[in-house]
């Protein structure tokens, strides 16, 4: 089973996601800020991660690169209320992108799409 | 090895080696060496570094041009013989020469930038120091910039190798002592490599490496004699694809492993400015006047390369008339797609004729870019790039079913 972690601050967005990406039959794990993320991923190690750009106390998208310096290969999916973060060319380095809805099927969609992507060893 | 050296600091080692590839640049390359030069004091300062300039047998004065630069860096010259051309010569001295000198990271970097920042030397070295294998620029660009790229490069090689590496074919890179094993001990070299097709070549060899790959922000556009747009294009276009096309049937076993793309780390996020690229003039009617000239020449061979659906289809694309000029992304995936696979059983003769009749099929790709994207920002430009590089990853199934099974869909 993938382990994916969602990390937003926003309590019924983790809420929402974990319950249907748990459906979907992922494990999940939350973070509520990009608080020690990094020393999270370590930790858990997660498959994939679905990260909020827009945070009280932190920028998603230069959390985004600290995750490409360390985790080279690591999935990660911005997720986003707005799409004038395309704007900031650090955010070609996530796998993808989704604005924020609660219908989850593109997200669900791009989280397959990116745990399927498969380069030779 | 190079038919001639001058190595008047007797340089034996160095952390840190720049090549400058060059025929005839003695107005450009010392505005380019001494910025360079600039970069590598302020960056690497406690690196030993070396400018090789890696020459064509100049007869203007290139050679005293790159030695007249002071600087910190030592500075060798190579050349290879007179009457012997080619940029990938260059750049295969440049390689040999740097071997000896056991560097820690390496970068090429074209002789006629005139805005080289010395900031572009850090971000393309520092990730390889960093343990990134290859470092390919992103320079801001026009929409109508690079239109190979868009059209042929960004989408074949993101969806064959499986990374987003956007601008693949600069001719400007950083890479590591690991990667310059691979290009010295290269698994095909050709003419068309021994010429312009190095860079894609270079590119080409870097993906399917499976070393780290990085992009890095260079915050401005570069400013250079812009080749490829007119008289020199069908050259240009020709040693770009072939040494595609040829790459494509070596590394099969490993594209044919590759299931969709992913992004690569970025460097040179902290870059506060950047600037504009400069607008690019484009002829649209003059475009779709070469796509329709070419029709009836190169028809025949479309229709027995491509199958009688795809040939319909381009007679369709032709009766649609210059104003409302369409050709599907679909088409022309399919289009690229036929043609690695054809390539790889033709003839020589033959691999020239198939690259020549993509040329107008290529131009009429470029109109429907153009007029597509005509009203669009360069971020929505970039979009809609992203959206066509999208049916290239979902239809990857297609070549590698015609690849394996040859058959056409």
């Amino acid at each position: 089973m993938s382990k994916i972690l969602v990390v937003d601050d926003e309590e019924h967005i983790r809420l929402l996601y974990s319950e249907e990406l748990k459906e979907a039959g992922y494990e999940v794990i939350t973070a509520e800020s990009g608080y020690k993320l990094l020393e999270k991923i370590e930790e858990e190690k997660p498959d994939l991660v679905v990260l909020d750009i827009k945070m009280v106390d932190y920028n998603g998208l230069d959390i985004l690169q600290d995750i490409r310096n360390q985790f080279y290969d690591l999935p990660v999916i911005l997720s986003t209320a707005y799409d004038t973060f395309k704007e900031d060319m650090k955010s070609i380095a996530a796998d993808f992108y989704v604005v924020k809805s609660f219908d989850l099927t593109e997200l669900k969609n791009k989280i397959a799409m990116a745990l399927e992507a498969r380069l030779p060893d | 090895m190079a038919f001639y050296e001058e190595n008047p600091g007797q340089i034996a080692r160095a952390d840190i080696v720049v090549g400058i590839p060059s025929v005839n640049e003695a107005g450009n390359i010392a505005g380019t060496v001494a910025r360079v030069d600039k970069g590598l004091s302020e960056y690497f300062p406690d690196m030993r570094c070396a400018i090789i300039n890696c020459d064509n047998h100049s007869s203007d004065g290139t050679r005293e041009a790159f030695f007249s630069v002071p600087g910190k860096a030592a500075k060798l010259y190579i050349s290879t013989e007179p009457g012997v051309g080619g940029k990938g010569r260059n750049i295969r001295n440049f390689f040999e020469k740097a071997r000896q000198l056991d560097p820690k990271a390496l970068m090429i970097i074209e002789a006629d930038i005139r805005n080289v920042s010395p900031v572009w030397v850090r971000n393309l070295l520092a990730p390889v120091l960093k343990g990134a294998g290859f470092v390919c620029p992103l320079y801001e660009r026009h929409k109508y910039e690079t239109f190979l790229s868009n059209a042929i490069v960004y989408p074949l090689f993101r969806s064959l190798y499986g990374r987003r590496v956007r601008q693949c074919n600069t001719g400007d890179y950083g890479f590591s002592p690991k990667l310059l094993d691979f290009y010295l001990n290269p698994p095909f070299r050709s003419e068309m490599v021994d010429n312009s097709g190095i860079d894609i070549w270079m590119a080409n060899i870097a993906l399917a490496s499976r070393l780290p790959i990085a992009q890095a922000i260079m915050g401005a556009p570069k400013l250079h004699r812009v080749r490829g747009r007119f008289a020199d294009l069908p050259a240009l276009f020709a040693e770009a694809v072939s040494t595609i096309f040829d790459l494509v049937q070596v590394y099969e076993n490993y594209w044919l492993q590759v299931k969709w793309s992913k992004p690569t780390a970025l460097f040179g996020t902290d870059l506060q400015e950047v600037e504009t690229p400069l607008p690019v003039e484009v002829n649209p009617e003059r475009l779709h006047e070469k796509f329709i000239e070419d029709f009836d020449k190169y028809f025949m061979l479309w229709e027995h390369v491509y199958g009688p659906i795809t040939a319909r289809k381009l007679q369709e694309i032709r009766s649609i008339g210059f104003q409302h000029f369409s050709f599907p992304t679909q088409t022309w995936m399919t289009i690229l797609f036929d043609s690695a696979v054809a390539y790889r059983a033709m003839s020589l003769s033959e691999k020239k004729d198939l690259v020549d009749g993509l040329l107008p099929l290529y131009v009429g790709k470029v109109l429907s870019y153009i007029k597509k994207t005509w009203r669009m920002s360069l971020q929505q430009a970039e979009e809609y790039i992203e959206n066509e590089c999208m049916t290239f990853e979902e239809n990857k199934p297609y070549i590698i079913k015609m690849w394996t099974k040859g058959e056409r869909g």
